[in-house]
């Protein structure tokens, strides 16, 4: 009772330096943002980092338990086979590996069609609101979409990136869709651009009906 | 609250009707890839807990939320999707649970910074880089004190010593300063 902000803060940052876990009272909550802040300091200071083997281990054992046993026994097999080699490599190495799909993966040129459950056409505005070979964001519910006019025609893509859950954003001059977490890029009809290729975006199903464009959404 | 739980993705379409999608090799592949990418959930959460014990309690609480619902065939770029908005809200509810932290105040510290699609580099190393971003707008005596205090790991009478100063004072500055980088916002 009565601590000061400072000296409260200090025992924080005290522990943090420490390497101790965050124990907070209640009075610690004047001072969230320093606290906040504290902790990414102090992760900074360390510097990356990994799972220890131990408790990769352990949560290894956790995982055993938490799958249903049908598929137990390969998933097992993936899991320890993970264990010896990460706990010593390169972890963008498996990385790697894991994302293009151990060399086995087919480059993707479109994605998935959103199918949402008990999906109803959305009404999202008029045709001609939409500018030629621009893309623009709409709303269908829950299903969020960049329709791109073409024509008379419309095509339309999910607005979430397909590597992070992120909204993507239209950049007008470059005619691509932008991912702010990454800035990873994809033409209009959802194709991956640059050297690292990324799954297509999915495709979200629209339609023009007289003079106005639908969207399947929810 | 913060800890709304986030929809496990749904499976590839086996026969790739839409185009072509992203085909899984091996029935074993969303644990394989799971397992893998839960390494950049734990940078990611430690990079915003600063310590082992947190960072490994969190990332266990990621790993049993998230991997037994994910199905198989899942596409590995919706596994990490999946496993980074669950890691997001766990850690939303750490900070909430201890701090009172509404989402909207965490909306900062929660925010995806970018992680690397290609492989080379760890999540956390960018981290890093913000945190050295955010201390290079502050005062040159805030950015001092706690560049000895945490990147240097001096005690506050080390870095009163360097600075010229008393203990008391470093203390009140320490606060402040982490109050002034609380508040610095990075473009992009």
């Amino acid at each position: 009772m009565g601590e000061r902000p400072e000296n409260r803060v200090d025992r924080i940052v005290n522990a943090l330096l420490r390497g101790r876990r965050l124990k907070l009272r209640g009075g610690d909550a004047e001072e969230k943002e320093a606290v906040i802040m504290a902790a990414r300091l102090a992760a900074a200071r360390q510097g990356p980092q990994r799972m220890s083997p131990a408790f990769r281990h352990r949560l290894v054992k956790q995982l055993e338990v938490a799958i249903p046993p049908e598929s137990w026994m390969t998933r097992r097999a993936a899991l320890v086979a993970g264990l010896g080699v990460v706990a010593g490599a390169v972890g963008g190495g498996l990385l790697a590996r894991s994302l293009d799909g151990g060399g086995n993966q087919t480059p993707t040129t479109a994605g998935q069609v959103v199918q949402p459950t008990n999906g109803r056409w959305v009404d999202v505005g008029a045709l001609v609101d939409f500018a030629p070979g621009q893309a623009r964001m709409v709303k269908a519910g829950a299903v969020g979409a960049f329709v791109t006019r073409n024509g008379d025609s419309v095509s339309a893509v999910s607005s979430i990136c397909s590597d992070l859950p992120c909204e993507l954003w239209w950049n007008s001059a470059q005619h691509t869709l932008v991912c702010p977490c990454h800035n990873r890029t994809f033409t209009a009809q959802g194709a991956s651009i640059g050297t690292y290729r990324l799954p297509s975006l999915d495709v979200v199903q629209v339609r023009v009906r007289g003079d106005r464009v639908e969207v399947l959404g929810v | 609250m913060v800890t709304s739980e986030p929809r496990p993705p749904d499976p590839a379409p086996e026969d790739g009707a839409q185009g072509q999608v992203v085909e899984l090799p091996a029935a074993s592949r969303v644990a394989d890839v799971a397992i893998d990418e839960l390494e950049m959930i734990y940078a990611f959460i430690y990079s915003r807990v600063g310590n082992r014990a947190d960072a490994e309690d969190l990332t266990q609480q990621v790993a049993m939320k998230a991997i037994p619902r994910l199905r198989q065939g899942a596409p590995p770029s919706a596994v990490r999707g999946y496993l980074f908005a669950t890691a997001r809200s766990v850690l939303g509810g750490f900070w909430s649970t201890r701090l009172g932290l509404s989402e909207s105040e965490l909306h900062d510290d929660l925010a995806m910074a970018p992680p690397p699609g290609p492989p080379q580099g760890g999540y956390s190393e960018e981290s890093v880089e913000r945190v050295r971003l955010i201390l290079e707008q502050l005062s040159d005596n805030y950015r001092r004190v706690l560049e000895l205090r945490f990147l240097h790991g001096y005690s506050l009478k080390e870095v009163a010593a360097e600075m010229r100063s008393t203990v008391g004072a470093v203390k009140v500055m320490q606060l402040r300063a982490l109050r002034a980088a609380a508040k610095v916002r990075l473009d992009g």
